[in-house]
């Protein structure tokens, strides 16, 4: 006799690529400088992974690469890059400028079309002029050179923030380094405060002509 | 000759006992049938010239190509098998533009010349390619002369895929008797006028026709206007203006030659 046992209605399991991290990014340059900072809460949903997880990835002593979104992308695309930065630098003989790792960063998330790396980048840096320079990227490529950004989890909250204070700048007032860095700080602390993917610590990355200064500035734990 | 090269000089994967690729050899032979180019390097940026062979009268002069641009920043002059150098000039300009596409900015001198020997030793078949690019060597010399962030940049590329730095240099059939001249005349100050002279002066002396603007090609590569091939009138003009090298140079340097020779 046959049994029969009931399984209930056939289930279809989907396919789920992607995870969702937290994180945050919020980047300024100025004249002679590029900050750029992110929070160092990895979490998914209500459980955090850890709180001492930086989201920026030094590239060379000119460029720092800030990136959140999904933690495996994050880590799978920031290798690739290091990979062809040293290939660069074997073939060409010197280290690739700010504005080549941009137009190879946007090749690269592009030729992802149609399965995207789920990552928000900002890119910071010093051009070949010793200028601050930035570039702010959506996740399959757009790349767009901005003065000011702020990307990951909390970068619709930030982002208003920012542009009430730097929106209108000129070149006869140009953003300091201390006032970007209090910008920054403060961006951060609100953002903490209403974003549960955002929080425990910022470190920041200024980026000079003599070298990257670094720094940790505490956030809410909770 | 045959004898003591017997068999080795079939293959292009085989080494003779004495060490030597003998098909890579003659192909270096070939260019030695090409057509005269120079190639100066000066402060002010590089020069190319080349001759062009009239081999009949009914030939559309104009329609004869020995120098290529290969981006904006960057031309080549060849010598030897014109049709082989086609397929490299084709690699120089896909790399370049690649270079561009990738990174957002023009591709070094240096690069294109490495992109460029990286194809001129794949007849063998072997490094990352299945198969072979091409069953024999090329058989063309490339001189690329350009401008990078390093400045001016002449480098010249041979069949083997060995590419050197030049400040001067000759390929082709009047080679020998150009570079020694060019040792001669070269120096670190020289400006792009006077390398135009120089080279028009020993195309002169090495061509077997009689120079005129029409069978000569000039090419400059400058900061301010990068590649620029010498047109119609302009090439008439530097015929114009040629100043011929001083009589008393051109004996003492016979006299030097002949005096090696001795």
């Amino acid at each position: 006799m046959d049994t029969i046992i009931d399984r209930g209605a056939p289930k279809a399991r989907n396919f789920e690529p992607y995870a969702s991290n937290g994180g945050s990014i919020v980047a300024i340059s100025g004249k002679d400088f590029a900050i750029v900072a992110s929070d160092t809460r990895l979490s998914e949903g209500y459980m955090i992974y850890t709180r001492k997880q930086s989201k920026l990835f030094q590239l060379s002593d000119k460029s720092v690469l800030g990136c959140t979104g999904c933690w495996c992308d994050t880590l799978s695309l920031t290798n690739i890059i290091q990979s062809q930065l040293k290939s660069y630098l074997y073939d060409h003989n010197t280290i690739m400028q700010p504005n080549s790792i941009a137009q190879l960063l946007s090749t690269l998330l592009y030729s992802r079309r149609f399965f995207p790396y789920y990552v928000y980048n900002v890119l910071a840096g010093l051009d070949s002029n010793g200028e601050g320079c930035l570039y702010s990227y959506d996740p399959v490529g757009h790349c767009e050179k901005v003065n000011y950004t702020a990307g990951g989890s909390s970068g619709v909250l930030m982002q208003p923030f920012l542009d009430s204070w730097l929106g209108n700048r000129t070149a006869e007032n140009p953003v300091t380094e201390e006032e970007a860095l209090s910008l920054v700080k403060d961006a951060f602390t609100a953002a903490g405060e209403r974003d549960i993917y955002t929080g425990d610590e910022v470190v920041y990355n200024i980026i000079k002509k003599d070298g990257i200064k670094t720094g940790v500035v505490q956030l809410r734990k909770d | 000759m045959f004898l003591t090269r017997s068999e080795y000089d079939r293959g292009v994967n085989t080494f003779s006992p004495e060490g030597r690729l003998f098909q890579v050899e003659y192909a270096i032979e070939a260019i030695k049938l090409g057509s005269t180019a120079i190639g100066i390097c000066t402060p002010e940026g590089v020069v190319l010239g080349v001759e062009k062979r009239i081999t009949s009268p009914l030939m559309i002069t104009s329609k004869i190509e020995k120098i290529f641009e290969v981006d904006k920043h960057i031309g080549c002059a060849v010598s030897g098998l014109i049709a082989d150098s086609r397929t490299m000039v084709e690699r120089a300009r896909a790399e370049s533009q690649n270079h561009w596409f990738t990174y957002n900015e023009q591709m070094s001198v240096e690069s294109v010349a490495q992109a460029v020997s990286n194809l001129a030793i794949q007849f063998s078949g072997d490094y990352d390619s299945k198969e072979p690019a091409m069953s024999r060597p090329f058989g063309v010399a490339i001189m690329f002369a350009g401008i990078d962030n390093n400045g001016p940049q002449l480098f010249h590329l041979d069949p083997s895929g060995t590419y050197v730095q030049y400040n001067a240099k000759a390929i082709g059939s009047g080679s020998e008797g150009a570079q020694q001249t060019l040792q001669e005349k070269y120096h670190k100050s020289m400006g792009l006028n006077e390398a135009i002279n120089v080279i028009l002066n020993i195309l002169k002396q090495v061509m077997e026709d009689k120079l005129s603007p029409t069978n000569i090609e000039i090419v400059t590569v400058t900061p301010d206007k990068l590649y620029h091939m010498l047109d119609k009138d302009e090439l008439q003009e530097v015929f114009d203006k040629l100043v011929p090298f001083p009589e008393e140079t051109k004996a003492s340097s016979s006299a030097a030659v002949s005096g090696t020779v001795a």
